[in-house]
């Protein structure tokens, strides 16, 4: 059966382990991992493309899928409950010929080919699910077709001396990408791939099935895709984003987004147009008691704070006991922090326990001293305890 | 055992002065994120009673608005939950009291297949399992059952219903718009009775141009030896929103943990409509103790023993006590606000002040300027 025709389709990554993010990722997928107090990380992407006008959705799991699953549901908090398109979750399943996991991004893509082939679209939009950031597909959508593009990769300016640790575009006058390089040594340009890209479908459809053939590929966008588009004479374009992005794919780049947050006039600022959707709890409104400290913080529903909260991100339903210190830090969805226990310059991951007198990381005198402290998804830290700065567990 | 779920909307908006000029008591907010009728919805989605009518009088679109698709409550507009707005009735146009109401929906109630029914208004807030009150009112045998709190009769709030009842929980003596004393349990407008027989009711009191549930059926027949009467004793927190002045306080008392913990109870899950607002953001200078801060508010001044709602923004240098703020008011710089309670999208000027007493708050319509 086939479905009305889509002008663009995205399909949004979602299956990478996140390994660099530890005990957070130990039983969740990255996409689902917790940010901005009441946010996953996943909502970001999603709602973009919600606020762009794309309506169909694949996302494509295959690590620890079960909380992401759950968390996408029939895709309403973002209004991607269509009757026609909508959000899809796409794990791999068993053929067959033959069964297999997703080998790579590209295989990822490619093993969905009869999902996108109904919707018989024009484009097809390729996110990732660990990237925080605002961005208007429409517009790089245009670009795409005023270009007349096979393929519009988005990129942003990096310092030089980071180029290194990106794929960078080397592009001409017009925009348009001669030459691509991963993680060179001696970056030429700073356009660094944001990992956001849109194909034309039916030259991306043929590319993927080629890939496919090749026992020695790599199945990988980044490796294999976009060479061989280079390659064979296609015409690739850069889109240049000017806004927030941050890839949140270690501890460090996670917590630093979640403090971009905070202040008067924050880095990223959730507020303002182009809403974030997310599943909402129920959940009463917070509560902060006579006592209680809250400076430069973010609060999110269902918290109860008796305690001194500063320069932190609180998380759905978490309770701040008094006398309690929580300072630079994430507190995750549904933990509570007892009385006289201190945490500074940590993550705490979904339905901790931080029992009374127990120390959570410390203070640094200045940045590069920093080492945050990361306590994973249910752990219960005992009376008294101290973890220090910088240890995961 | 099904029920079938009424929930009267629009019962006592004239009580509540300017609050209810535009909306119906149902769609009154409370408690920094919710409507009143969110209680009452959520009881009945709590209790599987999973075939609810809301009955609605004047001033519904924001009823209307907050419910939805019904989606949030686990109920689908125009399966599980209808909206009964009213039907002019022969002569008479808009009902006059709940029999009329019924009387006028007449055609809900025949269709249903529910056994029972189960009457509740939205005025008296509450976390309660209906479910238990059905099975109490069947193994009773009684013709209604009614859920009685204890403590709020006092000789001086007017009640609309209270009762006397013996050790077996059987009501011997009830009163209708009456200051009854404490030894009187209040009705908490929670009802259960057969489907038929409300039916029944209906007929027998339209006919004779008697339109209010209380006076003219309980009350009639209860007088008339026709009517055999049970209640429920619910023993958790109840907070009664029929006037302005109970609607201030009780805000207020929800700022109590023991308050807070008896409405939001871990096993009795109120919903609402989310509204999808960024973590509330509390600044270097924000100031804020014994308070509820809704999501979306961003604040930078002191806030004392307040309720600030979603989207509440208070600049620097403002003093908030003994206050409600509703859905995205505005506080400028310096502006003082005590015992006030501001509608939605009010707007305080910088250096502003308002002071009301905790009799008699100081109310600012929906969207005004000072």
């Amino acid at each position: 059966m086939k479905f009305e025709k889509k002008h663009c389709v995205a399909m949004l990554l979602a299956g990478g382990q996140g390994s660099r993010l530890k005990v957070l990722t130990e039983n969740t997928a990255k996409p689902a991992v917790p940010f901005g107090g009441k946010y996953r990380i996943i909502d970001f992407p999603l709602s973009n493309c919600v606020n762009s006008g794309i309506n169909t959705v694949g996302i494509l799991t295959q690590y620890q899928p079960l909380e992401l699953n759950e968390y996408i549901g029939n895709g309403q908090p973002w209004g991607l409950n269509k009757s026609h398109g909508g959000v899809h979750v796409l794990p791999p399943y068993a053929r067959s010929k033959k069964s297999e996991w997703y080998k790579g991004t590209a295989n990822a893509i490619c093993q969905n080919i009869p999902f996108i082939d109904r919707y018989r679209p024009e484009n097809v939009l390729i996110l990732s699910g660990d990237h925080i950031y605002k961005m208007d597909y429409a517009e790089m959508l245009r670009a795409h077709e005023a270009t007349g593009a096979d393929c519009t990769i988005a990129v942003r300016d990096v310092p030089l001396e980071e180029a290194s640790r990106f794929g960078i575009m080397n592009t001409n006058e017009d925009g348009s990408i001669y030459e691509f390089e991963e993680k060179p040594a001696h970056p030429k340009s700073t356009n660094a791939s944001m990992g956001i890209y849109i194909f034309k479908w039916e030259v991306l459809r043929k590319f993927l099935i080629e890939d496919d053939e090749d026992p020695n590929s790599d199945n990988d966008f980044g490796k294999n895709i976009i060479p061989n588009l280079l390659n064979s004479g296609h015409k690739l374009y850069a889109y240049a984003f000017n806004g927030y992005w941050k890839d949140v794919g270690t501890i460090a780049s996670l917590w630093e987004a979640n403090m971009e947050l905070l202040g008067q006039n924050p880095e990223f600022d959730l507020h303002g147009k182009d809403k974030i959707y997310a599943r909402n709890y129920a959940m009463p409104s917070s509560y902060i008691s006579r006592g209680a400290v809250t400076e430069n913080s973010l609060i999110a529903e269902g918290c109860e704070i008796f305690g001194t909260v500063r320069h932190s991100v609180i998380s759905t339903g978490s309770t701040v006991e008094e006398g309690a210190i929580v300072e630079d830090s994430v507190i995750m969805p549904n933990v509570c922090i007892q009385s006289g226990a201190v945490v500074r310059n940590a993550i705490v991951g979904e339905d901790c326990v931080i029992c009374g007198g127990a120390q959570v990381g410390g203070a640094c005198e200045n940045e590069a001293d920093r080492e945050i402290s990361v306590i994973g998804k249910g752990t219960r830290i005992k009376e008294n305890a101290v973890i220090e700065p910088g240890k995961v567990c | 055992m099904e029920a079938l779920g009424i929930i009267f909307a629009s019962i006592y908006d004239s009580s509540l002065g300017d609050l209810t000029n535009k909306r119906t008591i149902a769609s009154l907010p409370f408690a920094g994120r919710y409507r009143q009728i969110d209680f009452v919805l959520s009881n009945m989605a709590n209790s599987g009673i999973n075939h609810v009518g809301i009955v609605t009088k004047y001033k519904y679109q924001s009823l209307m608005s907050h419910i939805g698709s019904g989606q949030s409550w686990d109920m689908e507009l125009g399966e599980q939950l209808e909206f009964l707005t009213p039907y002019a009735v022969g002569q008479y146009g808009a009902y006059q009291g709940k029999l009329d109401a019924l009387n006028s929906v007449r055609i809900f109630l025949e269709l249903a297949q529910e056994e029972y029914v189960v009457l509740a208004d939205s005025g008296v807030l509450c976390a309660i399992d209906l479910s238990k009150v059905l099975k109490a009112h069947v193994e009773s045998g009684c013709d209604v059952t009614m859920v009685t709190k204890d403590g709020i009769c006092n000789g001086a709030k007017q009640l609309d219903l209270a009762v006397q009842v013996g050790e077996d929980g059987i009501v011997t003596d009830m009163a209708v718009d009456y200051k009854a004393d404490s030894s009187y349990l209040a009705s908490m407008s929670i009802y259960v009775l057969r489907r038929e027989y409300l039916i029944h009711a209906c007929d027998e009191a339209v006919a004779r141009s008697r339109y209010h549930f209380e006076r003219d059926f309980l009350l009639h027949e209860y007088a008339a030896g026709k009517l055999k009467v049970n209640t429920y004793a619910f023993d958790n927190v109840a907070l009664f929103n029929e006037s302005t002045e109970e609607y201030y306080r009780n805000s207020l008392a929800v700022l109590d943990p023991e308050v807070r913990r008896g409405l939001f109870r871990s096993d009795l899950t109120i919903y609402t409509r989310p509204r999808n607002e960024v973590p509330a953001y509390l600044g270097e200078s924000a100031d804020v103790c014994d308070s509820i801060v809704g999501d979306g508010s961003v604040i930078a001044g002191h806030v004392d023993h307040s309720v600030l709602f979603r989207g509440v923004h208070v600049e620097e240098d403002a003093v908030i006590k003994d206050s409600i703020l509703l859905q995205d008011v505005n506080v400028g710089k310096g502006a003082y606000l005590s015992c006030v309670i501001l509608d939605k999208d009010v707007q305080v000027r910088p250096g502003a002040r308002l002071i009301g007493t905790p009799e008699h708050p100081v109310i600012l319509k929906r969207g005004e300027i000072v």
